[in-house]
């Protein structure tokens, strides 16, 4: 009883994970840009509906239709002026813009906001821990489930809306190939900033899941970037389904691995995530050399 | 009772605690003028050796931002008091504090205080509030030679969170000394208060421990005086600060049935772990939620929104401690009244906390010369002296350079209809000091 009401928690913490990595996902299958200050696009977005909450008393669901556009600008400049600069500069220099850019907004939001610990759940009231009781044992978190439904709409929007709009056909086609995309027509520039401020907005939207559910501060961010990661990693990157398998078996693995220790929390995840990438590198090795005859083979 | 008395005390707040300002004021005139008809105005004059300097440092920001929440009041008071200066053995002294903030981070505490020593060259250090600030500043004095004084930490973690040892012998920390509640005194409030209440329980007791310095001592030290006193402790074992995922140990505690609660958790985590416990169910069959460590303060309570109600804790101080500060000469009532005019906002325990500080600081600088570093460690080993927080008295402490002060057993319920709060703070035990008067029964949490 015990194991399948952690199960339950677990995969809905995995939506969480899910909706956090699907912006970093999505920006490296668009862009092939990892987004290193994504964690802490997150955080800015959590603090910007943390402003609006504390100034006005309105609640963050409302305070979170001001900042998506405003993040997704922001993800629009940020392609426009930065990321499109360093991607001339070959594959790695974008890596070290958006380190730069993790640094520069921790420090911005340390300046403004201080080191305090902050959560938007008061602000939300008894949504924060409300429940509906299945059995005596059982409990499902609403907010949890909300996250996870958003996880899923979100997740299942983003593929609907790649694969039926022209918008979404041009994005695709620029992933594959912007030059030749260019040679029919599509605006690879313009392409590439929607991608950006798509991503940009859905970390922002996972930052604020992040500040109902829990705390955050200005560092939060690295501990983020580091789940969405592990979640994109374990699903396979670039692939928007994969993302949410890959979240959800983040969250079960973190659940269980607290289940048997409560330091085992962190080591579970990041056992699943390393355990994903070897089998994935030893798979990669074995396709290399033609199957499971030439990974066994000797070496010639 | 109290209670009740206190809700009344707010209305005619303003003339009452008019009266006592002017009162002050008054005070601070006639010892300036007796200063000036001594012939001396002795600020005017002072010289570098006639100044002391005084380290002060507490986390104002940070996870434990709390406690620092009212320190710049009560330093305010306390620069104000002596802003004609101290008189110490026929000679008076201009007194400089100079506070700093931990930001609740141990490595930048350790920094302060070098820098404090060194660079602004203090007389005596004074530090306060949890081993993440208390320990690195006291150890850095133990290193330069500095008097330092601190409190608000059971003092084990103080202790052996530095790495003492049972009995050791010489003391190991010459220049530290320190006042708090201790081990016996949470044990000794929490089974009074759970064996005392007023309704039924299973007396299995779950226990949210940390692996950090306070978790470890109380695990250690307090979980054998639970059973001794016949309760059933469950302890899931030491978890990271900073975890934000507790359902695993929420299951745990649920199946063992633990209907008493209680833990050191740092105030974020706590708020953390009890919503995802609201969330999944524990918080329904909990009888009595006591926790330390977070719980102290009327913002962390009120974040919790109605999870807050009926919350048990313990306090180092309230309003209706019956003791004075004899720094300032206010009493305890005084001093939450003058806070809530002052900034508006409800009072804390943090004032007492501080104000004993302060207390103890000043006190000593009286009775001994403020320049000389040893005399002022001989003066503090037989030290006493009543402060905000009760009597303090370094001679009979359970270790050297140790004094213990008293923990009494409190709850948050919600204020009464027209309290311009939503919380409020009722003394429901004294076992630790019988002259701190209670306030109401202790009331089940659900």
């Amino acid at each position: 009883m015990i194991l399948l009401s952690q199960l339950i928690n677990g995969v809905l913490l995995g939506g969480y994970y899910a909706l956090l990595a699907c912006g970093l996902s999505f920006m490296f299958g668009v862009m092939r840009i990892i987004n290193l200050a994504h964690g802490d696009l997150a955080i800015l977005g959590a603090c910007l509906v943390f402003f609006i909450a504390d100034q006005t008393g309105l609640s963050p669901f409302i305070g979170l239709i001001v900042m998506l556009p405003v993040l997704a600008v922001g993800g629009w400049a940020l392609q426009r002026w930065m990321l499109e600069r360093s991607l001339r500069a070959g594959l790695l220099v974008p890596l070290l813009t958006t380190f730069g850019l993790a640094i520069v907004i921790e420090n911005g939001l340390f300046e403004y906001f201080g080191a305090d610990s902050r959560s938007l759940a008061p602000y939300i009231g008894d949504f924060a821990f409300d429940s509906w009781a299945i059995t005596d044992n059982i409990y499902i978190g609403e907010l949890a489930v909300l996250i996870f439904a958003v996880a899923v709409v979100l997740l299942g929007g983003l593929k609907l809306f790649l694969n039926y709009t022209s918008l979404g056909r041009a994005i695709r086609a620029t992933a594959e190939d912007a030059d030749t995309a260019e040679l029919v027509g599509i605006n690879a520039r313009a392409v590439y900033a929607v991608a950006a401020a798509i991503a940009v907005a859905t970390a922002g939207l996972a930052g604020v899941f992040l500040a109902m559910r829990e705390t955050f501060s200005p560092y939060s961010g690295p501990t983020q970037l580091i789940f969405a990661f592990e979640a994109v990693v374990i699903g396979g990157i670039g692939s928007l389904s994969g993302t949410l398998v890959g979240g959800i078996v983040l969250g079960v693995a973190q659940t269980f691995g607290a289940q048997i220790n409560p330091q085992g929390f962190l080591i579970a995840g990041h056992l699943v995530f390393l355990l994903v990438l070897a089998g994935r590198l030893v798979v990669g090795a074995m396709r290399a050399r033609g199957g499971m005859h030439g990974l066994f083979a000797r070496r010639p | 009772m109290k209670s009740s008395n206190r809700t009344e005390t707010w209305k005619p707040l303003a003339p009452k605690v008019g009266v006592s300002r002017r009162d002050f004021v008054k005070r601070a005139a006639a010892s300036a003028g007796g200063l000036a008809l001594a012939g001396k105005v002795p600020s005017a004059f002072a010289q570098a050796s006639d100044v002391v300097k005084i380290g002060f440092v507490s986390p104002r920001t940070g996870p434990l931002g709390g406690f620092g929440e009212s320190d710049p009041y009560v330093l305010g008071l306390a620069r104000k008091a002596l802003a004609n200066g101290l008189s110490s053995g026929g000679r008076t002294y201009k007194i400089e504090i100079i506070d700093r903030d931990s930001q609740s981070d141990p490595a930048r505490a350790s920094q302060l205080a070098k820098a404090l020593i060194n660079d602004d060259k203090i007389d005596l250090m004074l530090t306060t509030s949890t081993p993440e600030v208390v320990n690195p500043v006291a150890d850095a004095c133990d290193a330069a030679g500095i008097p330092c004084v601190s409190t608000i930490l059971p003092w084990e973690s103080w202790y052996f969170g530095r790495g003492g040892k049972p009995g050791e012998k010489p003391f190991p920390f010459k220049w530290s000394f320190h006042f708090s509640f201790g081990v016996a005194q949470f044990a000794q409030a929490y089974i009074s208060e759970w064996s005392k209440a007023p309704f039924p329980t299973n007396k299995k007791v779950g226990v949210m421990f940390p692996n950090d310095a306070d978790g470890n001592a109380l695990r250690e030290h307090m979980i054998p005086l639970f059973e001794k006193a016949g309760f059933t402790v469950f302890d899931p074992g030491g978890y990271e600060d900073g975890t934000t995922d507790y359902s695993a140990q929420i299951a745990k505690y649920k199946q063992a049935g633990v209907q008493i609660f209680t833990g050191v958790p740092l105030p974020p985590d706590f708020a953390v772990f009890w919503r995802q416990a609201a969330q999944l169910g524990l918080a329904r069959t909990v009888k009595i939620q006591s926790i330390a460590k977070t719980g102290l303060f009327p913002s962390q309570m009120e974040a919790l929104g109605s999870l807050g109600y009926n919350v048990a804790s313990l306090c180092y101080w309230h309003p209706t401690f019956p003791y004075k500060s004899p720094l300032t000469g206010h009493s305890s009532q005084e001093l939450a009244d003058g806070y809530e005019k002052s900034t508006g906002r409800q009072w804390n325990q943090q004032l007492g906390g501080t104000q004993s500080l302060l207390d103890v600081g000043a006190e000593l600088l009286k009775t001994t010369n403020p320049k000389d570093k040893q005399g002022l460690v001989d003066k503090l080993n037989t030290f006493k002296v009543t402060t905000a927080v009760g009597v303090v008295d370094f001679a009979h402490g359970p270790v050297p350079h140790v004094s213990t002060t008293p923990l009494i057993g409190a709850q948050w319920i919600k204020a009464k209809p027209g309290s311009k709060y939503k919380l409020d703070m009722v003394i429901v035990d004294n076992a630790d000091d019988p002259n701190v008067p209670i306030g109401a029964k202790l009331k089940p949490y659900r």
